[in-house]
């Protein structure tokens, strides 16, 4: 397309790491139940959206500031995790049978949201959605960057608590072979539900940040699918640095498109990316 | 019971069925339910499509929208830029969706790791890099295409009763396809991919070929469809092409009525189809997406078969007996006796050779160039510690595992380069020391494909054989029955009766005997000693000595991928670099 | 459930209307077998949120038609079904309501691909089809086809240079253009309409953008309007879009100079980073609009009710405007016809024109669209929608605001 200039270069890599903070933030308890639990589940993104619209719900309707709904958001969500992974393994289910019921489960979230909010876009605006801090003629967004920094601080927490503590260790081992870290002694069902519960919490966090970010529609659940399951495939299942790194480098990529060719050709990129991953699966993988 | 009767019987049902459906448009029913019935055509051929690679293979395809979207763009640019008669862009819609399908599946299927939620997610990309191509170029660019000046041919008096037909036809003839499918021995080949695919390919089953047929097949289809949608609607977008719902709806649909059965998917397509559409005003309508989204929470976790197996046990139950099919074993065949291999053994030819076979994994060699004889007619006992390189040999010589260097002979023809399926038709099958049946098959089943696919029969011979193994090892009260329903005895000689029913050359049996007791390992070293006396080369792997040195002819012993003995069983077991193998220490110190 | 509360809701208000005859001083109660006239709205999928509109201004004006006599001296039940937002439905349920529902009249769904595939259906059973969204009306090959909108017969090549030359009038026109457009049909028609425009009047076009329906983060899309600073920035938009853009050039520092948005959403009125945009319009709750006794109580009666069931922007535009004016050449031609005859109905309405609250349309144009655009323009001026072109329909007082 047209000359590209330096400066909207610079501001598009800007944007696309901040928004690759919020891909890692959505892929990080995605890539958490995948990869650990085993467990595919397409209504991370419904209950995310679900969290976004209550964040936005007490916000506008009950004045409650968007830190205090996103605590009881998590601590909701929590619970909600547990109560998931009961079912599946009250049922013993499959890794494709937790994809079909998760998605059903976000169709009836989906109706859920439409009957209680409409179909109609809602949006949060709050004074900070349209504040930048500005570095010499490049601007940074404010909440972008907050959600951006939260998604480092998790991704770094999880992984030091996997890697570093009885608990995580032990998860980790339970994904490689349950019946065995079983015989060792590693509660497993306990472990699989703090996982659980923790994969729906971190759900809860995005969701407060999608509601200060993005525009809220029922249907906008499945507008995230895509490129975050990209990501977290790039980041590796079960791998939350790599969830966030996956998150950044997609954003990036996604920017640089829609600064050098043309916006409407930016979903092509995630999807072509993962597509290439999966075929030439390169090392890190 | 006569399979080909049986198949004549259900396809003609169909026909008569589609043609009494054809009478319909001419009758005076309210045109809405012919429009309906053609939304109920629609879906009953997209959730059948689906599920001929997806329900049957097991590969679940998020990619149907890609290619019923490649259809539906086919036919709107073939009719509206270059003026195609409308008829003809069907076709050309089905072919080019099919051609999108296989060279999809030509990639993607060669990849083992692609399986499962990665193939799943890997169709679902290509569904947005289609839609997203389709976009951004002259084909769509954004602002639909228009069909409205697109003449339609009028074959049945009026423009639905033209719909109607072309669906009707479209439903009937992918129903038949499937049909067709579930019946043959692709249809048995895909059940296997679906249970266990690397055991189908050592089994003989070509199974990157079965599974490029079954994406063309389904994708071929479902472009077809989806030519006639475009006329449908008249104006496409991609929005409404590749929407979240087309993605997702065979899916759901063939979940809910039974995705291993041909009919399922209708079943499922019918119920879902009604309860979205049936009711499109009042309370229901909202309430009827939701509603759907439960029932298939329900049916995964409750009936994870899907409701057509549910229905047809009931069936069972309260139909008069005489309408009821009995399950009888069918007559056993005895395949006929092979008289130039009972000639070989006379000779004690060589059968298969191993040159200098290497084996590494990642940096490390687990076989470290092996050289071995095999002769007509022997039982060679093969014995090594653990991790000594024997189920390395096995996998490598049934092709499960390419080899790195050197050369395999079997027979006369290298075979060291060959896919898995290859060497088992040539004559080489192998029992699975934690028997690995297809746990979704039959007992019958699970031989009639080893010997249609090892040893070539029709399905009905391979059925009748089947019946006759199952005799000899002592398991046609269990011809019903699904594996899992077996205890380790049974599965064992399940094992064993699928490795004869191929009729191979050469039988490898990987520590047949681990986990029985003493009667029933005299019981199995008599059958093992009468197998080789119909002229089977034998090669014997196991831990037990006793059997070991009763049973083999010569033994071969590896330690840390290489040869380290070969010869007679007393001779070999006195040797002692063996002997320190054996007792660990020794040979360390 | 919500449809069938409203369902509900709006029979139990019929019902009452009709037991009471509401105010005497209006027409006799109408009686008799009511006139069932039946349409599909996208009451739930993607479009649902417009569909919804949609079917309240429809409610209305039928209510209103009750309380003043019916059609015919009978009462009118209007039937509304779900398409799902998709058009293959929509077809089949205009079969349903013609075939088994056997209503008397119908009336257009809305969205362009529900419209091209219900018109086929009315073509087959003759039944008089009057739409009022239908992107390219002209495109429509149906005899008895009449479209409410109000851009002419294509207004894709109208509207452009309407607002050309409406900065034009200001005596310093854009030099240069650069235009944004989701990737939505009818957007995308406008969109290339403009590029014509602006080549045409020797408006230099910057850069042609694209995103695709459901954007999530219009960052990228607000980096390359900044880096193109063009005169003026053609946004072909739906609803939410356009805020969603402006916010994320705020974020970046950057208002553009002169700005249009083809479909705004409500609020964008409300928002200070929205002043001087322009958009096109129909109808609004602003005079002129309402200077009718008709045009006010149906704004008046709309924004309540879309206050009601929930709507984030509660007033009236020009998709209910025309669904409403869609309405009033029905009713206007049957009165006139003194009959439910489809034939006659489409012969008057070929000959004659209806006067509603849009203004007075005929069907003189091609395919039985308007002859003219009788669009205007609007600007956002101190936080509220003026209008602002042609100078004959402007809100009194206001006029175009540009550098």
């Amino acid at each position: 397309m047209a000359h590209v200039s330096l400066s909207l270069i610079e501001q598009s890599l800007i944007t696309g790491i901040l928004a690759g903070g919020l891909y890692g933030l959505l892929a990080l308890g995605l890539s958490l139940s995948w990869g650990l639990l085993r467990l595919v589940n397409l209504g991370h993104f419904a209950i995310a959206l679900l969290g976004a619209y209550l964040t936005w719900w007490m916000g506008t309707a009950l004045g409650i500031a968007p830190w205090w709904a996103g605590l009881m958001i998590i601590a909701a969500f929590f619970v909600y995790g547990i109560g998931l992974h009961w079912v599946f393994m009250r049922f013993a289910v499959t890794e494709m049978a937790s994809m079909l019921i998760t998605f059903a489960f976000a169709v009836i979230v989906e109706s859920a949201l439409q009957f209680l909010w409409t179909a109609d876009f809602r949006r949060y605006e709050t004074a900070w959605g349209t504040q930048s801090w500005v570095i010499g003629s490049l601007y940074v967004p404010k909440l972008s960057f907050i959600a951006f920094l939260v998604a480092c601080a998790l991704a770094a927490a999880t992984w030091a608590w996997l890697r570093y503590t009885y608990v995580g260790r032990a998860l980790r081992a339970c994904a490689e072979d349950a019946p065995i870290a079983t015989a060792y002694g590693i509660n497993h069902r306990a472990l699989s539900f703090l996982l659980s519960g923790l994969c729906a919490a971190y759900a809860g966090v995005a969701g407060v940040f999608i509601a200060l970010i993005a525009t809220l529609a029922p249907s906008q659940i499945w507008a995230w699918v895509g490129v975050v399951f990209a990501v977290v495939i790039i980041g590796r299942l079960g791998n939350p640095l790599g969830a966030l790194m996956g998150g950044v480098l997609i954003g990036v990529c996604e920017a640089l498109t829609m600064a050098a060719v043309n916006p409407s050709w930016a979903p092509l990129v995630s999807f072509s990316v993962l597509i290439a991953l999966l075929l030439f699966r390169p090392r890190w993988i | 019971m006569d399979l080909t009767r049986d198949r004549i019987r259900v396809i003609a049902g169909l026909i008569v069925v589609a043609a009494l459906l054809l009478i319909i448009p001419a009758t005076s029913v309210a045109p809405y339910y012919i429009a309906f019935l053609y939304l109920v055509f629609f879906w009953i051929s997209m959730a059948t499509s689906w599920t001929i690679l997806s329900g049957f293979a097991g590969y679940w395809s998020f990619g149907h929208a890609a290619f019923f979207g490649t259809g539906v763009y086919c036919a709107a640019t073939l009719a509206t830029k270059f003026n195609w008669p409308f008829l003809w862009t069907i076709p050309a819609s089905g072919l080019l969706a099919a051609a999108l399908g296989t060279g999809i599946g030509w990639l993607v299927f060669r990849l083992q790791r692609l399986r499962g939620e990665l193939f799943a997610l890997i169709t679902i990309s290509v569904t947005f890099v289609v839609a997203a191509i389709i976009s951004n170029t002259p084909i769509d660019g954004g602002s639909g295409v228009y069909l409205i000046s697109v003449s339609m041919p009028e074959l049945f008096g009026s423009q639905p009763g033209t719909i109607y037909t072309l669906g009707l036809f479209l439903c009937a003839l992918t129903l038949i396809i499937t049909y067709g499918v579930y019946r043959s021995r692709m249809g048995l080949g895909l059940f296997a991919i679906h249970d266990d695919e690397d055991v189908a390919e050592v089994k003989g089953v070509p199974t990157f070929r079965y599974k490029l047929g079954a994406i063309a097949l389904a994708s071929g289809l479902a472009g077809a469809v989806g030519s006639v949608y475009s006329i449908n609607v008249s104006y496409v977008t991609v929005g409404e092409t590749f929407e979240i719902t087309t993605i997702m709806y065979p899916v759901v649909m063939s979940i809910f009525g039974g995705s291993r059965h041909w009919l399922g998917p209708a079943l499922g397509a019918i119920i879902v189809t009604v309860a979205l559409y049936g009711f499109p005003a009042g309370p229901e309508a909202a309430l009827a997406r939701g509603g759907v989204a439960l029932g298939l929470i329900l049916v995964v976790l409750l009936l994870p078969e899907g409701v057509m197996p549910s229905l047809t046990q009931l069936w069972r139950r309260v139909a008069p007996r005489s309408l009821v099919p009995v399950a009888a074993l069918p007559e056993p065949l005895i395949p006929p006796p092979r008289a130039e291999e009972a000639a070989l053994a006379a000779q004690h030819a060589v059968v298969l050779e191993c040159k200098d076979v290497v084996k590494t994994f990642g940096g490390v060699q687990a076989l470290k160039g092996v050289t071995l004889d095999v002769r007509q007619g022997e039982i060679l006992g093969l014995v090594g510690p653990n991790g000594s390189g024997k189920s390395t040999l096995i996998n490598v010589i049934t092709g499960h595992f390419r080899l790195d260097r050197g050369s395999i002979n079997f027979a006369g023809a290298a075979i060291g380069q060959l896919p898995a399926h290859r060497v088992a038709r040539l004559g080489i099958a192998r029992s699975y020391q934690i028997p690995r049946p297809f746990n979704r098959l039959t007992v019958l089943d699970n031989v009639a494909l080893a010997a249609s696919f090892g040893d070539g029969h029709g399905e009905d011979d391979a059925r009748r054989m089947a019946a006759h193994w199952l005799g000899y090892t002592g398991l046609a009260r269990k011809a019903f029955d699904y594996p899992p329903a077996l205890n380790l005895h049974e599965r064992k000689f399940l094992e064993l009766a699928r490795g004869l029913a191929a009729r191979p050359r050469v039988l490898m049996l990987d520590e047949v005997l681990s986990g029985l007791n003493n009667t029933e390992v005299d019981d199995a070293l008599n059958l093992i000693r009468d197998i080789r006396d119909r002229g089977t080369t034998i090669i014997f792997v196991e831990h037990l000595m006793r059997a070991v040195v009763a049973l083999s002819d010569r033994v071969a012993v590896l330690n840390g991928g290489a040869l380290i003995a070969l010869g007679d069983p007393k001779e070999v077991m006195n040797d002692s670099e063996v002997i320190s193998v054996y007792l660990g220490k020794a040979h360390a110190s | 459930m919500a449809l069938g509360k409203r369902l509900l809701r709006c029979n139990l208000l019929l019902s009452l209307a009709l037991a009471l005859g509401i105010s005497p001083a209006l027409a006799q109660a109408p009686s008799g077998q009511p006139i069932r006239i039946g349409q599909t709205l996208s009451l739930t999928g993607p479009f649902a949120q417009t569909g919804l509109a949609h079917q309240i201004a429809s409610q209305i004006f039928v209510e209103r038609l009750n309380r003043n006599g019916g059609l015919l001296g009978r009462p009118v039940e209007y039937v509304v079904l779900d398409d799902q937002s998709k058009p293959d439905i929509s077809r089949t349920l205009y079969e349903r309501l013609i075939t088994a529902d056997h209503v008397d009249l119908i009336q257009g769904p809305y969205g362009t691909a529900a419209i091209l595939a219900a018109m086929s259906v009315a073509q087959r059973y003759h039944k008089v089809f009057i739409e009022n969204t239908l992107g390219q009306p002209a495109l429509a090959k149906y005899e008895w086809h009449f479209s409410a909108t109000i851009g002419g017969p294509d207004s894709t090549a109208t509207l452009p240079v309407k607002v050309l030359d409406a900065y034009a009038s200001t005596g310093h026109p854009p030099k240069n253009v650069l235009i944004v457009s989701s990737k939505f049909p009818s957007a995308e028609d406008m969109a290339h309409g403009m590029e014509r425009a602006a080549k045409a009047h020797g408006v230099e076009v910057l850069g042609y953008l694209e995103y695709d329906v459901g954007n999530r983060d219009f960052s990228g899309v607000a980096a390359r309007v900044k880096d193109a600073n063009a005169d003026f920035v053609f946004v072909a938009c739906l609803g939410v879009e356009g805020d969603q853009l402006l916010e994320a050039e705020k974020r970046i520092d950057y208002s553009p100079k002169r700005h249009f948005y083809l479909y705004p959403s409500g609020s964008m009125a409300g928002d200070s980073l929205a002043d001087r945009a322009v958009s096109y319009s129909g109808f609004e709750d602003v005079e002129p609009y309402i200077s009718t006794e008709e045009g006010g109580a149906f704004a008046k009666e709309f924004d309540a009710r879309a206050q009601k069931a929930g709507l984030p922007y509660p007033h009236v535009d020009s998709q209910a405007g025309n669904e409403y004016a869609g309405w009033q050449i029905l009713a206007a031609a049957v009165k006139a016809t003194n009959s439910l005859d489809d034939k006659k109905i489409a012969e008057w309405l070929d000959k004659n024109s209806v006067e509603t609250i849009e203004g007075k349309r005929d069907f003189s144009g091609r395919s039985h669209t308007s002859a003219v655009d009788m669009q205007q323009l609007k600007q956002v001026q101190n936080g509220k929608w003026v209008t602002i072109w042609p100078l004959d329909r402007r809100t009194p007082g206001a006029q175009l605001i540009a550098p």
